[in-house]
């Protein structure tokens, strides 16, 4: 996109939105239209703020702004109003209260292959989707050659699209708007598109325009991809702001909070209760120390339904929403058979990246591969040690020989 | 469901008809690029795999001449009058305006609905899906107008300096029918049984306008009855001009013994100039105020 001459334009500014749907079907007929018509006549405009029985708050007052040079990421879980406040900052919906401020021309990576047609070829479909998206055709002829370069399309762009995979749809609407000079980005869930090698090229022109310094506004549930190309974030619940701040922090809360949502049936195990989960000693981590995991519990009955409750234990990065670590017991030789009050008792290092995570447990049966219920849980911070960047640590051994006289490889 | 302690400001524009005009027509300059590839994009569908390629274009126009072939051979059975070349060369020339009308109707209402990705997905100003259907069918009718124009010197037809009124008339048939268009993509959307509504006034309407025959043969009253549908006198208008060689301004008597009606009169399109143009800022007027609501209702 190739911003970095001009001066930043764009700025978005969202005021007290709050956006209304209706639940259900649509689509009226033209019956309905005369009892519409007489209610209306008949002055009884309906209250913006009153909700029919059918409706329900999308977004509730919501209010941010996006400064130029600011990636803005959104995130929650499926039906907080993520994609509603996407649409609203594009305008193709308008809220129901409040105001929406865009200045600049707003490039929108949703849908980014809406408007191809399939008995159109590639080549034919480029100045269409181009003009949809609206960049003059000047432009689209002058990039034409760059955009069908980085599609990876070839040969292949005079064959209509109907004749191309999914994998190659994606990648020429993506390289379309890839091509865009806006003044506003705003991408929603476009990052997945392809194989690795687009998704990392991808990825790599989208970084390339947040650093351009124009205003940004990333819809993703690659948290991991949120993290590197956002500077703030905003998470949304139920259409409610519930934190905003930067996207690590918020990417934190969320999963936490994803993380606490997940059915827990603590006193649900017949015959089996769980106690604590400590960590003994120093409660400092630094990346690559040992420390002592101790997880209690109490078994009633040696004659319950269940011979041999296994614990299992998994450590979640709060950051990624990703289980980095799981095991079960029983791959350890160990499992609650006895009566009376158990102590388990796990010696772990922590060869983890510095970060957040979550350590969950829980008691299955390994006889009936049965999950049969969650244990307690707690946080941990790591922090950096021994330097290592990636996700995991190898634990190298380094020999360096030098100044030898001879090539020892030949 | 909480309120809001303070209500915010309510979102509303106070536009004024003529704020809705202008902002349309701003916003479309600013699109032209997009209207003009999505017209081509539908004259190229049309023209890609279709068998006849550009016959399709006449195909239509021609059926409404056999028709109105029909029709005239059963008239002059009746009245025992000839038939004349004449009559059919006025059929003609009227069947393409009508082809016009009925095939930029027949798309145009159905854009906003078969665009629905396009509609609930992507912001640009939403005249340009029906327009680019009343410009896509404006295509095929040039076509068929080259092709008339080939034909119609065989039939008779010499030039003449009313020949101009063939500008202003398509200018008023394209105002006529983008107003049309407009106002039934948009209730389209809305109310789905508009459609069905549609195609039968479509099916139908070819009696209600004269196509196939002229206003004078229905006599006095209907036949200046008729001459309130805006596309009477449209038709007729083209008829006139173009095989009769007659300026328009000019009224003219009914023929004799059909009744007290004038079979034209400057009147009858000045009718039809202002149905159009009002129906066509009432239109585009009324699709402004209510596309914001398109991508939630389509």
């Amino acid at each position: 996109m190739n911003g970095e001459g001009r001066s930043p334009r764009g700025r978005v500014i969202v005021d007290g939105v709050w956006k209304k749907f209706r639940r259900g079907e649509r689509h009226d007929s033209l019956r309905d239209l005369i009892p519409n018509t007489a209610r209306r006549l008949l002055g009884r405009r309906p209250d913006p703020l009153a909700l029919q029985s059918n409706d329900f708050w999308a977004l509730k007052d919501v209010s941010f702004e996006i400064l130029p040079g600011q990636a803005l990421g959104i995130i929650g879980h499926n039906g907080a109003g993520k994609s509603t406040l996407l649409k609203l900052l594009t305008r193709i919906l308008r809220p129901t209260l409040g105001r929406i401020e865009t200045t600049g021309r707003i490039g929108a990576l949703i849908e980014i292959a809406a408007g191809f047609h399939p008995d159109l070829t590639g080549r034919e479909n480029v100045f269409l989707q181009g003009a949809i998206m609206g960049m003059p055709s000047a432009t689209i002829r002058k990039r034409f050659d760059e955009i069908v370069e980085f599609s990876g399309i070839g040969d292949f762009i005079d064959t209509p699209v109907k004749r191309y995979s999914s994998g190659m749809n994606a990648r020429l609407g993506f390289s379309i708007a890839a091509h865009l000079e806006p003044d506003v980005l705003i991408i929603d869930e476009v990052l997945s598109v392809g194989d690795l090698s687009f998704q990392e090229r991808a990825f790599g022109r989208m970084q390339e325009v947040v650093r351009s310094g124009i205003p940004v506004a990333v819809v993703s549930h690659q948290l991991d991809r949120v993290r590197t190309l956002c500077t703030d974030a905003i998470l949304l619940s139920s259409g409610e702001i519930v934190q905003r701040g930067t996207a690590e922090e918020c990417i934190a809360s969320y999963v936490q909070a994803a993380a606490a949502e997940r059915p827990k049936n603590l006193a649900a195990i017949p015959g089996f209760s769980f106690g604590t989960i400590t960590i003994v000693g120093e409660e400092h981590i630094r990346s690559g120390d040992r420390r002592l995991l101790r997880l209690t519990g109490h078994r009633d009955d040696a004659a319950a339904e269940t011979k041999r409750f296994e614990l299992s234990f998994q450590l979640r990065s709060l950051e990624s929403g990703q289980v980095v670590y799981r095991t079960w017991s029983h791959h350890h030789g160990e499992g609650v058979t006895d009566a009376g009050f158990f102590e388990l008792e796990v010696d772990l290092q922590f060869n983890l990246p510095p970060g957040l995570y979550s350590i969950e447990t829980w008691a299955g049966d390994a006889e009936r591969d049965e999950r049969l219920g969650d244990g307690p849980s707690m946080r941990i911070v790591v922090e950096g040690g021994p330097k290592f960047h990636g996700k995991a640590q190898l634990n190298p051994i380094i020999t360096l020989r030098q100044g030898c006289a001879t090539d020892s490889s030949g | 469901m909480s309120a809001p302690a303070a209500p915010p400001t309510e979102y509303r524009d106070s536009h004024t008809i003529l704020g809705d005009i202008r902002e349309s027509v701003v916003d479309l300059l600013g699109h032209r690029e997009l209207l003009m590839q999505l017209t081509l994009r539908d004259i190229k569908l049309r023209y890609k795999q279709a068998v006849m390629g550009f016959a399709w274009a006449i195909l239509m126009p021609i059926l409404v001449v056999l028709a109105g072939l029909v029709v005239n051979l059963a008239m002059s059975h009746l009245s025992g009058k000839p038939l004349s070349s004449r009559g059919m060369s006025g059929v003609a020339v009227k069947a393409l305006p009508w082809s016009f009308f009925v095939g930029a109707v027949g798309f145009a209402s159905n854009s906003l609905i078969t665009n629905q990705n396009l509609v609930s997905k992507v912001f640009f100003p939403r005249e340009v899906l029906p327009l680019s259907s009343v410009f896509a069918q404006g295509f095929d009718s040039g076509v068929g107008a080259i092709a008339l124009a080939l034909v119609l010197p065989f039939f008779g037809a010499t030039f003449s300096p009313a020949l101009l009124w063939v500008v202003p008339l398509v200018l008023l048939l394209v105002v006529f029918t983008t107003a049309v268009c407009l106002f039934l993509a948009c209730t389209n959307l809305f109310y789905r049984d508009v459609k069905y509504i549609v195609q039968v006034l479509l099916t139908f309407g070819i009696f209600f306008t004269p196509v196939l025959f002229e206003p004078a043969m229905l006599g006095g009253k209907a036949g200046e009855l008729i001459m309130l549908n805006p596309l009477a006198p449209i038709l007729e208008g083209f008829r006139l001009a173009v095989v009769e060689g007659h300026n328009l301004l000019v009224a003219l008597p009914a023929p004799a013994g059909g009744g007290a009606g004038a079979l034209w009169s400057p009147w009858y399109l000045a009718w039809s100039t202002v149905a159009a143009f009002l129906g066509l800022i009432l239109s585009v007027s009324l699709f402004r105020r209510l596309s914001f609501l398109f991508a939630e209702f389509v």
